[in-house]
């Protein structure tokens, strides 16, 4: 059956054996944390698919540690996309792993929680304090408690591809007027190409232009936040977001319900000029489709009348979990693999940028083209999202990206949207504090 | 058999067993102490989770009270707020409703159309269909669903593109998971596709059991093949149908993985929210695990109504 070739079944079909496999994994392996002496074991929870092939770092870390600790990791890896609900389902049972990879914008809920260490006073004893990347301390930091390790951060740009530009003498556009101008030259010199598709269920490129044109996601007003995404800048933002789409047919209706990795998909079956893009896929989309090597670029995502629009700097950290027996020793793992040797490796090999700041400032040097716009990006213009635990909960019930969609479908105004979507985010807010 | 026995016994007798045994000491516990193993397995497996939903949902109870074991009673705020809540009237409720209607009715009809076909054939094409059918039966609801999602992919999905050379959409713009109805009618699909084999296999069962001069009296008589079915098939297989029809509407009420895994049946399409997957939001995603178990409760309770609604219209009262 020719059609069941598609990248995407066999991604989706393999999502849903691994989540199998992940669940029996835990099932069995929920007190694998207990135990003393030389049989300890650390149980490790990351995200799949940061590193496209994490599997020979892992073994090499694993080595390495019971070398110096003489304890054993088991590693397990978690569907980004399925990974909050089994965070929640694992503090409910009592099964949270020892050492986990948690996104930044789940640290505040999980902190609030009750669930995570604070690392602060590790840190300082450490020294490592002052040499932390600022945006993913301020992800990590509730109070006066930091309840994650920097690990790695990454940022979205625009990847796109340099041949098409080439053939039609196209620039990277600088400003959002250059944009649309570009997309209607592609999409009428090219019209086998999506100049730039627009998802729908993708929150994070719909911060950059909402906060391009003046707009805030959210802020804060004593002890409680209020909703902007109602703001007239954000709207406008939104509006223009919006209209790629809408009015100037850069994407097409079916992306209404596509998700960022479904936009990949596109860009790597050769069907997209540009697309909003991490800066972790470059790698990704060139082992995905090779034919594209040396025919990709990128360009940070530009402000309104010039430079960079502001992009949301995401990222992970090491959290240590309340349940883990062994704290001490799951601090020297969480040490070992977010400095040094094993910090470099990994941002290297993931194509993320590191969460020190000596290493970043070492990878923001790099003259690779595929690096250096996101670095830039990152270093000029990288913003973090609303820190409090009601933005998790936001999140949680996709108030932005049923927002977008709603507006890509036709379904609703971006007025009508953004009051809707502004009310659920006030409503939860106020309940939330 | 059984079924015979129990139509050949007719109606005016009581059943002989029931008519004089000395009461000895133990008659009555007896039958208790056999129970007690089952009782307790589902007590232990069935009524514990059951009133544990019912106290949760009493309870405001979110990632904190999780983590710290605290709890926070609130009464029926929780029910106030779900029933209040202009979305599960005009979504949620609604979407459930209609589309377990729906499915259970597209499940029964084609299930019983494929045992009627199941009855005609020779054993041995017979065993290669019902495999055939297994397989549908057999593949996890989770692969079901990306096979059936793929297939309508907008753009490239095979489904899609047949439609295109139709021309009864353009491939180019149609989104089968943004509409509402067309997001249903592809969850139809794939939940009467899953559900359909246990239905033909039960009925196929229950055809087997009725017997042949029954019907050959019918056929003699120059009853018409709809005729037979619904006056010698049907109520002779009324117990049957009773069951794959309430089992069938349990499953289709809870439908949850086939919605979820949709593209935007996971809470960002917001228009085709079930109960099943509403709760799971609001339980897993927004960590409001009072107000998902508030709506778990008001599933139970509808499912409960529906399915007593369902035996009083199969069964007369005295064949309870």
């Amino acid at each position: 059956m020719w059609w069941l070739r598609g990248s995407r079944t066999a991604r989706r079909s393999a999502v849903a054996l691994l989540a199998a496999a992940a669940l029996a994994l835990t099932g069995c392996g929920g007190d694998a944390g207990s135990g003393g002496g030389d049989d300890r074991t650390l149980t490790v929870w990351i995200m799949e698919g940061t590193n496209p092939d994490a599997e020979p770092f892992f073994s090499e870390l694993s080595a390495a540690f019971t070398e110096r600790t003489g304890a054993t990791l088991d590693v397990q890896f978690v569907q980004w996309a399925s990974a909050h609900d089994r965070f929640i389902t694992a503090i409910a049972g009592g099964t949270t792993p020892d050492v986990a990879e948690v996104g930044t914008t789940w640290v505040a809920e999980f902190a609030d929680a009750g669930a995570l260490v604070d690392l602060e006073p590790r840190v300082q004893e450490a020294g490592l304090a002052d040499g932390l990347v600022d945006g993913l301390v301020e992800a990590g930091t509730i109070g006066d408690g930091l309840y994650g390790m920097p690990w790695y951060a990454g940022v979205r740009s625009i990847v796109y591809r340099t041949d098409v530009f080439a053939e039609l003498g196209l620039q990277p556009p600088t400003t959002w007027d250059e944009l649309v101008a570009v997309g209607q030259r592609i999409k009428q010199a090219r019209p086998d190409l999506l100049p730039l598709p627009i998802a729908g269920d993708n929150e994070f490129i719909v911060y950059p232009f909402l906060w391009g044109a003046g707009g805030e996601v959210a802020t804060r007003n004593g002890d409680t936040w209020v909703s902007g995404v109602d703001s007239p800048q954000a709207r406008e933002g939104i509006q223009f977001y919006a209209d790629l789409a809408l009015v100037h047919g850069f994407s097409t209706p079916a992306a209404a319900t596509w998700r960022e990795t479904d936009v990949r998909d596109a860009f790597t079956k050769g069907q997209a000029a540009m697309i909003f893009s991490g800066s972790w896929t470059p790698k990704a989309i060139l082992e995905a489709a090779p034919d594209l090597e040396g025919k990709i670029g990128a360009f940070p995502i530009p402000g309104r009348d010039g430079g960079l629009a502001p992009s949301v700097l995401g990222g992970s950290l090491l959290s240590i979990f309340e349940t883990s027996d062994d704290q001490d020793l799951a601090w020297q793992l969480v040490e070992m693999m977010s400095t040094g040797e094993f910090a470099a490796k990994w941002a290297q090999e993931s194509s993320y940028f590191p969460g020190t700041t000596a290493l970043l400032a070492e990878a923001a040097q790099s003259s690779d083209p595929l690096v250096a716009p996101f670095a830039r990006q990152m270093a000029e213009s990288g913003r973090s999202v609303p820190v409090t635990p009601a933005f998790g909960q936001i999140q949680g019930k996709k108030t932005i990206a049923a927002m977008m969609r709603s507006i890509l479908t036709g379904e609703a105004t971006v007025e009508e949207a953004t009051a809707t979507a502004a009310a659920e985010m006030n409503q939860i807010f106020a309940s939330g504090a | 058999m059984t079924l015979a026995e129990r139509t050949e016994t007719g109606r005016g007798a009581a059943p002989p067993a029931a008519r004089q045994r000395p009461r000895r000491r133990g008659a009555v516990t007896r039958p208790w102490l056999l129970l007690a193993p089952a009782l307790l397995v589902m007590g232990g497996l069935l009524l514990y989770p059951l009133l544990r939903v019912l106290v949760l949902s009493l309870q405001d109870f979110g990632l904190r009270e999780l983590v710290s074991g605290r709890t926070n009673r609130v009464g029926l705020d929780n029910y106030v707020e779900l029933l209040t809540s202009p979305e599960l009237w005009t979504t949620v409720l609604p979407n459930t409703v209609v589309f377990a209607a729906v499915a259970v009715a597209l499940t029964v009809v084609f299930g019983t159309l494929v045992a009627l076909l199941l009855a005609r054939l020779s054993p041995v094409v017979r065993g290669v269909v019902t495999t055939a059918i297994m397989v549908a039966w057999a593949m996890p609801a989770v692969t079901g669903t990306y096979v059936w999602v793929f297939a309508f992919t907008p753009g490239d999905g095979v489904v899609v593109q047949a439609l295109d050379a139709l021309g009864l959409v353009d491939a180019a713009t149609a989104n089968p998971f943004a509409g509402r109805l067309s997001f249903y009618g592809v969850a139809a699909l794939n939940v009467v596709h899953h559900g359909f084999p246990f239905v033909a296999l039960t009925v196929l069962a229950g055809l087997l059991t009725i017997p042949r001069e029954l019907t050959e009296a019918a056929i003699v008589d120059g009853a018409s093949a709809w005729r037979r079915f619904w006056s010698v098939t049907f109520p002779m297989l009324r117990p049957v149908f009773a069951v794959v029809t309430v089992l069938s509407t349990i499953w289709d009420f809870k439908v949850f993985t086939q919605i979820y895994l949709m593209p935007g049946g996971d809470g960002v399409n917001r228009n085709v929210l079930t109960l099943g997957t509403w709760s799971y939001v609001e339980s897993f995603a927004q960590n409001r695990f009072g107000l998902g178990a508030a709506i778990a409760v008001l599933l139970t309770a509808l499912l409960l109504v529906v399915t007593v609604v369902y035996l009083r219209l199969l069964f007369r009262e005295d064949e309870l």
